[in-house]
């Protein structure tokens, strides 16, 4: 990029405000539309000028939404804890199961290990809503459907295979070399896994455990299915602003702001390690 | 040098802001002629590799400039600046066999087809790789693969050849093979070339002159045997040669027609007043502190001479090195038979000063080499 | 002393061997040299004994105690590694002490052992250091520290001076041999480099395709190569060899070298006819003043420097090339006709079909008198 002309740099700049504008610009009109009036938000021509106002995001809060056919309550509150439950435990499972796995698949080439590897990878491929039906049917017998526990277990299906596959890659960078040097020097092997392997891949499986968060977080068949209001995240939730009286855009809006901020800091908060994790695959000692 | 080809000015490189990062090459200025060979010798660290890739345009010229063929090229794209280059690491392009590799260049150039084949197989031919010539990169050993790498910029007719450490990962025989064919092909071709390497003997078997760097400076540019037997300072007195200069600092007294030098640990070094010449006398006249090396080759055993205890003899086939605890350290001894020593065993060493060589004991440039002034 | 003997062991990778029936024994106290180009199964055997990686078949004896189904870390071996292998998170300190932490040992044995290593690899101020924050150098002795301080009986170093540059190099050869005979371990050492081989080993052992081609002192292996493969590894510049096909006569057996005859020493009139190869090392030929008896004419090509020697390359008549090597500063022809005598008790033959030497016992006894 040092040899460009001015020219170049002046076509480049275009492009990048081009591609920055076309994704940034449903979120920017989202955020406006927060706080905004159902009626300032469907007037014919739309404008950038507006009263703000913060009555979406109190009813929100409070649960009281104001409509012309007058006051209804909802739960988005409570939908948005169910959302960081299960996606932390989900991610937390994930984790505890995922990661030992993916040490065992990087370490040990056993018969089998590349079929069994793919056959978890292939729960990703599988459309959600062909899962689900029988799935359904086994809840209800077993007495799991509208669980927290049963929700987690099947959002196990986002984040266990994507662990899985990002984790192996950072355990397969790490030298077997430094391994058998702590194991040589004495130590049992679940010591080298807790001393050496699980640090030099921390900011791996930080990174895998954040993408798996956002999914999980993001998950809206399943929950759907699966459970009722109480236990509904917030995906599934906004579908109570469609109401009887009208779509509520502008508590839409503000929910879609709330339920985004979390997975957004968690994003710009963990950006280091990200960074961290892979500059740290040059691992030499 | 008459007919310049390449010439770098007053070149700094920064990795950072300028002025504030790393700065990986200071103020480098050196011209090379067409048709030369140049090593950049030093270790890791030291610079050569980012003067190499400055060159060929992988890396921005924070300051100063280059030209190569009469052009400035410091700011041209790799592409435009008519350089070859063969990498340390592999760099074939996959989906190519190692043929297609190694004849890639002269594709682009539509070169006929008979005239691509023809210098495809003289430089397999040259690089031992041409049983391999169908093969993918993937399918190649290591080795294999940097001498592809190489073959495909031997191949070309660039202004300039840049090899980055172009034999690291061949075993030591086939590297001493193709040292003395690869420097016949560059030679016969009229090629310009500068290697990159941190091992000298690869430097001295191919190179008409070495730079040696250290530090993002260059210490000395100058043909091999200059280098070894006259070092600019310290560091390319210990850095060249193999094995590495004994140096020891040395407390310098005069008096009764004699000239004495006090090492550590009571150990003195006494000659003649008539043993250095005039100017070498006059030159550490004013010093009591001075650093002085010695090959070697250059230390003998002696009836007389300085006491020392073998602390190893190493027998190498067709050298003995032994090394010897002497004036708080070791000094090294090279003979050309089988010396039979044992750890302990007392010897004494003779050093003639007509082989010393002397540096500034503050900043280690040096003085004199032997009866020469430096 | 801790012997080490390995009986019969054999690993494969993909089903091709990469260690084949290799049997060896070590005796307590010695260093042995594992020499061999790469790929020769080197690293695989040092693994396979540290315990990290498990043979297909065959034992593993460590003090005559049986360990091939122990794990590495109840071995008792010390390992460096050629890419040293450090902890990346941890200090040069953390490091050294792992071996010492993993046997429970206390707070200040820890401490002292540490540094007393670190003193003696010259190192003992970088102990707070990172690993990333180490020069080559440091990082080399750190990862030889590690090996060291917990004194195991067994040593395993895997090339550990790859990766330095030349000088430290050289320093750490010479310093080796003292820094291993104060610490009784046995020593396997791997290496490339045959100096390193010759300087380190009592014995050596070049390592072929997973099997020992030779197991020898360094003596045997230079001055008697079983093959012409083995005499091409030892020595630099490389030994010449030459086709010939000897002759006999009442004398003894001769080949030609640029048509004078060269007397072949250790073998029989059976040789003669037989297709060989005659192996000179480049030293053993030397300049001589005129074409005296026994002379052979050469014609000089060109000379180069390697390392305070001198090296010309020079065509027989029959245009093949020969090197010569003598002590650097030491006169010789640089160019036109030259005559070079060859000491003849060091001329080898081998048999060109099969690459083994053929005879030889002169150059046998030679290195046993050199030995004694």
């Amino acid at each position: 990029m040092e040899h460009m002309s001015l020219t170049e740099r002046i076509l480049r700049g275009i492009a990048l405000t081009l591609v920055v504008l076309f994704f940034m610009f449903p979120l920017f009109w989202i955020f406006l539309m927060s706080f905004q009036t159902n009626e300032t938000i469907l007037r014919i021509p739309p404008s950038l000028f507006f009263e703000p106002t913060l009555i979406n995001y109190t009813s929100l809060i409070t649960g009281e939404l104001q409509t012309q056919a007058g006051s209804l309550k909802i739960e988005f509150m409570k939908n948005l804890g169910n959302s960081v439950l299960l996606s932390v435990c989900s991610v937390a499972v994930a984790l505890v199961l995922g990661v030992p796995a993916a040490y065992a698949f990087a370490r040990h080439k056993f018969r089998g290990s590349e079929d069994i590897a793919f056959t978890l990878l292939s729960f990703r491929f599988a459309p959600p809503l062909l899962v689900l039906l029988p799935l359904t049917i086994y809840f209800r017998q077993i007495g799991l459907d509208n669980t927290y526990i049963g929700l987690i277990w099947v959002y196990q299906l986002i984040c266990l295979p994507l662990i899985l596959w990002i984790v192996r890659g950072y355990f397969e960078d790490i030298s077997p070399d430094i391994e058998y040097a702590y194991r040589i020097a004495g130590h049992s092997w679940f010591a080298t896994f807790r001393k050496i392997a699980l640090p030099l891949a921390g900011p791996g499986i930080a990174a895998a455990g954040l993408l798996a968060f956002i999914f999980a977080w993001n998950n809206f068949v399943f929950a759907l299915v699966l459970a009722s209001a109480d236990k509904q995240p917030v995906t599934v939730g906004a579908l109570a602003f469609v109401t009887a009286s009208g779509i509520q855009y502008g508590q839409i809006a503000a929910a879609i702001v709330l339920s985004i901020a979390p997975t957004l800091a968690l994003a710009l908060y963990a950006q280091r390690y990200l960074v961290e994790g892979l500059s740290l695959g040059a691992v030499k000692g | 040098m008459s007919d310049t080809i390449l010439s770098l000015s007053k070149v700094d490189k920064f990795y950072g802001a300028i002025g504030h990062g790393v700065h990986a090459v200071k103020d480098l200025s050196m011209d090379i002629a067409r048709g030369e060979i140049v090593a950049l010798l030093g270790s890791s660290g030291c610079g050569k590799t980012s003067t190499l890739r400055m060159i060929a345009g992988f890396e921005e010229v924070s300051r100063g400039a280059i030209s190569l063929a009469g052009r400035a090229i410091h700011q041209l794209p790799p592409v435009k600046r008519n350089v070859a280059m063969a990498f340390e690491g592999y760099s074939l392009y996959p989906p190519l066999n190692v043929r297609e590799n190694i004849a890639f260049a002269l594709k682009s150039a539509r070169l006929p087809q008979a005239e691509v084949d023809r210098r495809v197989g003289e430089v397999a031919e040259l690089l031992e790789i041409t049983g391999i010539l169908e093969r993918m990169p993937n399918s190649i050993s290591g080795g294999q693969q940097q001498r592809a790498s190489l073959g495909r910029a031997l191949i070309r007719n660039a202004d300039l050849h840049l090899l980055d450490e172009p034999m690291g990962q061949l075993e030591p025989q086939l590297r001493a093979v193709l040292r003395g064919r690869i420097k016949h092909f560059i030679k016969e071709r009229g090629l310009t070339a500068i290697l990159v390497t941190h091992d000298q003997t690869e430097a001295n078997a191919l190179a008409d002159r070495i730079a040696v760097m250290e530090g993002g400076v260059l210490q000395q540019f100058a043909a091999p045997d200059v280098i070894k037997e006259q070092p600019s300072n310290l560091f390319t007195g210990t850095f060249v040669g193999e094995p590495p200069m004994n140096v020891f600092e040395a407390k310098l007294s005069k008096g009764d027609g004699r000239i004495r030098l006090k090492l550590s640990a009571g150990v003195a070094l006494d000659f003649e007043d008539s043993a250095f010449s005039d100017a070498v006398r006059v030159a550490i006249a004013g010093r009591d502190k001075i650093v002085i090396g010695i090959r070697p080759y250059s230390v003998r055993r002696a009836q007389k001479g300085v006491a020392a205890k073998v602390a190893v003899s190493q027998w190498l086939g067709d050298q003995t090195h032994i090394a010897a605890d002497f004036a708080g350290g070791l000094i090294v001894l090279v003979e050309h038979d089988r010396a039979r020593l044992k750890p302990g065993d007392p010897i004494s060493v003779d050093i003639d000063p007509s082989s010393l060589h002397i540096f500034d004991a503050s900043n280690g440039k040096a003085i004199a080499h032997g009866r020469e002034l430096a | 002393m801790t012997t080490l003997e390995l009986k019969n062991l054999s690993r494969s990778y993909n089903g091709k061997p990469v260690i084949d029936d290799l049997t060896l024994s070590i005796a307590g106290g010695e260093t042995l040299v594992l020499f061999g180009p790469s790929g020769a199964g080197k690293s695989v055997l040092l693994r396979l004994i540290a315990g990290v990686v498990e043979p297909d078949k065959g034992q593993i004896l460590i003090g005559g105690r049986d360990v091939t189904a122990d794990e590495p870390d109840q071995r008792g071996v010390g390992m460096a590694f050629q890419n040293f292998a450090l902890f990346p998170h941890m200090s040069a300190f953390d490091n050294i002490a792992s071996p010492l932490v993993a046997h429970r040992k206390t707070r200040d044995q820890i401490r002292a052992g540490v540094q007393a290593v670190a003193k003696l690899l010259k190192i003992d101020h970088v102990l707070s250091h990172a690993p990333k924050a180490l020069s080559n150098g440091q990082k080399q002795r750190t990862a030889l520290a590690r090996a060291l301080v917990g004194q195991p009986p067994i040593l395993l170093l895997d090339d550990p001076l790859r990766n330095v540059d030349a000088k430290l190099r050289f320093e750490m050869r010479l310093e080796l041999p003292r820094l291993l005979a104060n610490r009784g371990a046995t020593v396997i050492y791997v290496t490339q480099d045959y100096k390193e081989a010759m300087a380190l080993g009592d014995r050596i052992a070049v390592l072929h395709e997973g099997c020992i081609a030779q197991l020898g002192t360094p003596e045997e292996i230079y001055l008697a190569p079983k093959s012409v493969s083995i005499a091409r590894l030892f020595g630099d510049p490389t030994i010449n060899l030459l086709d010939v096909t000897p002759k006999a006569d009442p004398l003894g057996v001769f080949a030609e070298v640029s048509d004078r005859p060269l007397r072949i020493f250790g073998c029989d009139a059976s040789v003669a006819g037989r297709e060989c190869v005659l192996g000179l090392r480049p030293e053993s030929i030397r300049f001589i003043g005129g074409d005296v008896k026994g002379a052979i004419p050469v014609e000089i090509e060109a000379e180069t420097p390697l390392n305070e020697k001198t090296v010309t390359l020079a065509l027989t008549r029959g245009k093949r090339e020969l090197l010569i090597s003598r002590p650097a500063g030491t006169p010789g022809p640089v160019s036109g006709t030259a005559h070079v005598a060859v000491d003849e008790r060091a001329a080898m033959l081998f048999d060109r079909a099969t690459g083994m030497r053929i005879g030889g016992e002169t150059a046998a006894s030679l290195a046993k008198g050199e030995a004694a």
